[in-house]
C-alpha cells in the first residue's frame, strides 16, 4: 500500500478515498448551506444573529420523526411487521409530506420566535437582542429536553427511506502487480440514491428560494428592507410582514435541512443536536458574507468540504472544532466574507 | 473630605473585608454541614467569575461569552503545575494555593490576551461568536489530550478547600473592579463602551484598554479556576461547558451590565442552579409546569402593556395595581396548574429539580431581557453615598410631610 498512503508531514493521507470525501463533504456542507441561509437572510434584515436557528432544526428534526410516527412508521410497528414478515413498505409520497410537515412547522415557529422574542427587542441595541436570543436558544434546548423523546436517543427509521439503493462510481479500477496483490485499490465514490436525491432537493429548494427573492414582490420588499430598513418602512413597505415573512422562509429552510439529514443519514437526535450544525452553518454565513445568499450557499459548502477533509486527513476528533478556527481566520482575515463587501463603520 | 480620612476609610474596609472572608470561613466550616460550605464556597467562585466577566462586557462593553474557557484555562494550568510541584514538595497549604492561583491568574490572562486581540478588529455579535468558538476550541483541545485525562477527567492530587481564600479573591476582584472604574483608567474603559470613535478621538487609547479588560477579567476567572480545581480535585471539560459561560452571562445581564453590585447579588444567588437538584428534590407535574410556563409568558406581555399604556401619575397607587395583577397571575397560573393536574397524564408525569435548572436559567434570561433590559440594577451600584442620599430624601419626604 506504499503507493497509496503518500506522508506529507507526517500524516498518512489515503488519496482513493479523497473522491469519497468530497462528496460526503458536499452532501453535509449541502445541509450546512439551507440552514445558513436562515441565518444570512434574517441578519440581512434584521442585523440579528438568530441564535435560535440551531434549535428551530431540531425542531424541524423532530417534527419529520412525529410525522413519520403518524404515518405508521413507529418503532413498535415496524418491529411487528418484522415479525409479521410483512415489511413496511414507503412511497416518495411518506418523504414528500414529511418534508413539507417539518417546512410548515418550522416556519410557524420562526414566526412565533420572532413575535414574541426578537419584536420586542427590535429598538433595543443588538447585543441586548443577541441575548435575548440566547435566551430563545436555551429555552428550546432545555423545553426539548422535558417534553420531546431523547432517552434513547430516537431517529427516523429507514423503513420509510424508499431510496437505500447504493450507487456506486467507479473511477480507476484496482491496479494489480503479477503476483495477484492489490498495489492500487479502487478509487470510487459510494452513495446511497437518498443522499442523490437529497442534493437534487436542496438545489431546487435553492432555486426556489432564488425565484422568490429576485422576481415575487415579496423578495423584493426583503431585498429592500435588507439594503435600508428605515427607508424600506417610509417607502410603504410593511417590514413587519417582511421580518416574520424572512424569518418563516429561513425556518423553513432549516426545517427541510433537517428532515432530509434525518431521513437520509438517518441520525439520532437530541434536543441538543442543534447547537452544531447551527454554529457551524453561522460559520457557514459568515465565510460566506452574512446576508449575502450566494455566499451562504458557497459558505456551507465550504464548511463541509472542510470538515470532511479535516477527518480524512486524520484529525477526526477536531472535526467540531474546525468551524470556529475557520471563523477567527475569515474575520481576523476578510471580516466581510468571501462574497461580501467590507462595510467601513461611518460616524 | 480630608486625606487622613480617605485612608482611613481604606484602611477600614480593608480590615473589614479580611474579617469578613474569616469570619465566614470560621463560621461556615464550624458551624454548617460540609455541603453547606460547599455552596459557600461555590457562591464565591460565582460572585468572581461574574463580577470579572462584567468588567469585559458590563463596564468594557466588549460582549463576550466564553468565559467558561478562561476558568478552565485556570483550573487545568493550576492543576498541572500544583501536580508536578506536589510529587517533588508537599507545600504548606496557603502560601501553596496562593501561588497556583497566580498561575492560574497568569495562564488565563495569556489565553485572555489571545482573545482580546480579535476583539480589536471585531465588534458586538462578531466578537461574541468568535469568543463562543474560542471556549469551545480550548475545550476541545483539552478533551482530546490524553495526558490530562481528556474526557475522562484530570485528578489534582492536593485538595484544597479554602472558603476564606475563595472569598477574599472575590472580594480583590470587587475592590479591582471598584477602584478601576473611580480612576482615569476605568474612566477610559468606560468611553470605550459608550463610543468607541468618540473614546479614540478623545485620546483613549482604544486597542490597549480593550486588550487590558480582556487580560484581567480573563485572569481573575483564571484565578478562581484554580480554586475550582484545588476545590475540586478532580475536573473534566464538561463543568467547564458553553452552559457555565451562560450561567455567568445571564448574572452579568440579570444583575445589571456594568453594575459591580448587580453582578455581585445575581452571582450569589443564581450560583444555585447547577446545584439545584442537590439541594432540593422536587418535582414538578407537567400539568403544573406548563401552566408556570404559559403564566410567565403572559405575565411578560401583561407587563409590557402596563409599561406602554397604565400611566398612573400616583406612584403607589401604580406600584399596588401592577404588584397585585402580578400576585393575581401567579395565584391564578398555580391554580389552573393543579386544575390541569387531574387530567390524568398532565397529573402523574413529573420532572426533577435535575431537568427543570437551566429552563429556569433560560426563563430568566428571557424574562428580564424582555422586560428591563438593563437588568435589576441597571448601572446603579450601591455605595455609603446612596445609603445616604436614600435616607436623607426619606427623612426630606417626612419633614415636607
Amino acid at each position: 500500500m506504499d503507493l497509496v498512503l503518500h506522508s506529507v508531514g507526517g500524516l498518512s493521507l489515503d488519496f482513493s478515498t479523497l473522491p469519497q470525501q468530497l462528496v460526503n463533504g458536499l452532501v453535509v456542507g449541502a445541509i450546512y448551506a439551507l440552514i445558513a441561509l436562515g441565518y444570512t437572510m434574517v441578519y440581512g434584515v434584521l442585523r440579528l444573529i438568530n441564535f435560535a436557528h440551531g434549535e428551530v432544526f431540531m425542531l424541524g428534526a423532530y417534527t419529520a420523526l412525529l410525522s413519520s410516527w403518524v404515518m405508521g412508521f413507529t418503532p413498535d410497528a415496524i418491529s411487528k411487521a418484522f415479525k409479521a414478515d410483512h415489511p413496511l413498505t414507503s412511497s416518495p409520497l411518506n418523504l414528500v409530506i414529511m418534508l413539507l410537515v417539518a417546512m410548515a412547522v418550522c416556519a410557524i415557529i420562526g414566526a412565533i420566535i420572532e413575535f414574541f422574542a426578537y419584536r420586542p427587542m427590535r429598538n433595543q441595541s443588538r447585543i441586548a437582542a443577541l441575548i435575548t436570543a440566547i435566551g430563545v436558544s436555551l429555552f428550546l434546548q432545555y423545553a426539548g429536553q422535558l417534553f420531546l423523546p431523547a432517552n434513547p436517543p430516537p431517529s427516523i427509521s429507514q423503513e420509510v427511506n424508499p431510496y437505500q439503493k447504493v450507487v456506486s462510481f467507479v473511477l480507476s479500477p484496482a491496479q494489480m502487480n503479477a503476483a495477484g496483490d492489490v498495489i492500487k485499490p479502487q478509487m470510487d465514490i459510494t452513495v446511497t440514491v437518498g443522499k442523490i436525491v437529497m442534493l437534487v432537493t436542496v438545489v431546487i429548494l435553492m432555486l426556489a428560494l432564488t425565484y422568490l427573492v429576485r422576481y415575487t414582490k415579496a423578495g423584493r420588499a426583503m431585498r429592500a428592507a435588507s439594503h435600508d430598513f428605515d427607508s424600506a418602512s417610509l417607502m410603504g413597505i410593511n417590514v413587519n410582514r417582511v421580518v416574520t415573512f424572512t424569518f418563516m422562509l429561513g425556518s423553513a429552510l432549516a426545517g427541510a435541512g433537517a428532515m432530509m439529514l434525518a431521513t437520509f443519514e438517518g441520525t439520532a437526535m437530541h434536543p441538543f443536536f442543534g447547537l452544531q450544525p447551527g454554529v457551524k452553518a453561522f460559520v457557514a454565513a459568515v465565510l460566506g458574507g452574512i446576508g449575502n445568499i450566494p455566499g451562504a450557499v458557497l459558505g456551507g459548502l465550504l464548511m463541509g468540504l472542510a470538515e470532511t477533509l479535516v477527518t480524512w486527513i486524520g484529525f477526526s476528533q477536531y472535526k467540531d472544532a474546525v468551524a470556529f478556527v475557520i471563523l477567527i481566520l475569515i474575520l481576523l482575515v476578510r471580516p466581510g466574507g468571501l462574497l461580501g463587501s467590507n462595510k467601513v463603520e461611518k460616524v | 473630605m480630608s486625606l487622613s480620612k480617605i485612608l482611613g476609610t481604606r484602611v477600614l474596609s480593608v480590615v473589614l473585608a479580611i474579617a469578613f472572608c474569616f469570619g465566614l470561613d470560621a463560621f461556615v466550616t464550624g458551624q454548617l454541614n460540609e455541603y453547606v460550605v460547599r455552596l459557600v464556597m461555590l457562591a464565591g467562585l460565582y460572585v468572581t467569575l461574574s463580577v470579572s466577566l462584567n468588567l469585559i462586557n458590563g463596564i468594557t462593553g466588549q460582549f463576550s461569552i466564553g468565559h467558561a474557557a478562561f476558568y478552565m484555562v485556570g483550573a487545568y494550568s493550576a492543576g498541572i503545575v500544583s501536580n508536578a510541584i506536589y510529587k517533588t514538595q508537599p507545600l504548606a497549604a496557603p502560601a501553596y494555593m496562593i501561588i497556583s492561583m497566580l498561575i492560574g491568574a497568569v495562564f488565563a490572562a495569556i489565553a485572555g490576551l489571545i482573545v482580546g486581540m480579535p476583539s480589536l478588529r471585531l465588534k458586538g455579535d462578531y466578537l461574541a461568536i468568535v469568543t463562543l468558538g474560542f471556549g469551545e476550541i480550548i475545550r476541545i483541545i483539552v478533551l482530546n489530550q490524553n495526558q490530562w485525562g481528556g474526557s475522562y477527567g484530570y485528578a489534582i492530587a492536593p485538595k484544597y478547600q479554602a472558603g476564606w481564600l475563595i472569598w477574599l479573591l472575590a472580594i480583590i476582584c470587587i475592590a479591582t473592579c471598584r477602584n478601576l472604574l473611580k480612576s482615569a483608567h476605568g474612566l477610559a474603559f468606560l468611553a470605550v463602551r459608550e463610543d468607541e470613535i468618540a473614546a479614540q478621538a478623545m485620546g483613549v487609547n482604544v486597542t490597549k484598554t480593550k486588550v487590558v479588560a480582556f487580560i484581567v477579567g480573563a485572569a481573575f476567572a483564571g484565578a478562581a479556576g484554580a480554586l475550582f480545581g484545588h476545590m475540586e480535585s478532580f475536573i473534566n471539560p464538561d463543568l467547564f461547558k458553553m452552559e457555565v459561560s451562560f450561567l455567568v452571562l445571564t448574572m452579568v445581564v440579570l444583575g445589571g451590565s456594568g453594575s459591580i453590585t448587580g453582578s455581585v447579588l445575581a452571582g450569589a444567588t443564581l450560583f444555585i442552579l447547577p446545584e439545584l437538584p442537590r439541594i432540593v428534590s422536587f418535582k414538578m407535574s407537567l400539568g403544573l409546569l406548563l401552566s408556570v410556563l404559559v403564566g410567565i409568558g403572559v405575565l411578560v406581555w401583561m407587563n409590557r402593556k402596563f409599561m406602554e399604556k397604565y400611566h398612573e401619575p400616583d406612584k403607589l397607587k401604580r406600584t399596588l395595581v401592577v404588584a397585585g395583577a402580578n400576585i393575581g397571575l401567579a395565584v391564578l397560573a398555580v391554580v389552573v396548574g393543579k386544575l390541569l393536574n387531574n387530567i390524568p397524564q398532565f397529573g402523574t408525569t413529573t420532572y426533577d429539580a435535575n431537568k427543570i435548572r437551566y429552563m429556569i436559567l433560560a426563563v430568566v434570561l428571557l424574562v428580564i431581557m424582555l422586560l428591563k433590559p438593563t437588568g435589576l440594577l441597571g448601572h446603579h451600584e450601591f455605595s455609603w453615598d446612596w445609603v445616604k442620599r436614600v435616607l436623607n430624601r426619606n427623612k426630606a419626604g417626612e419633614a415636607s410631610a
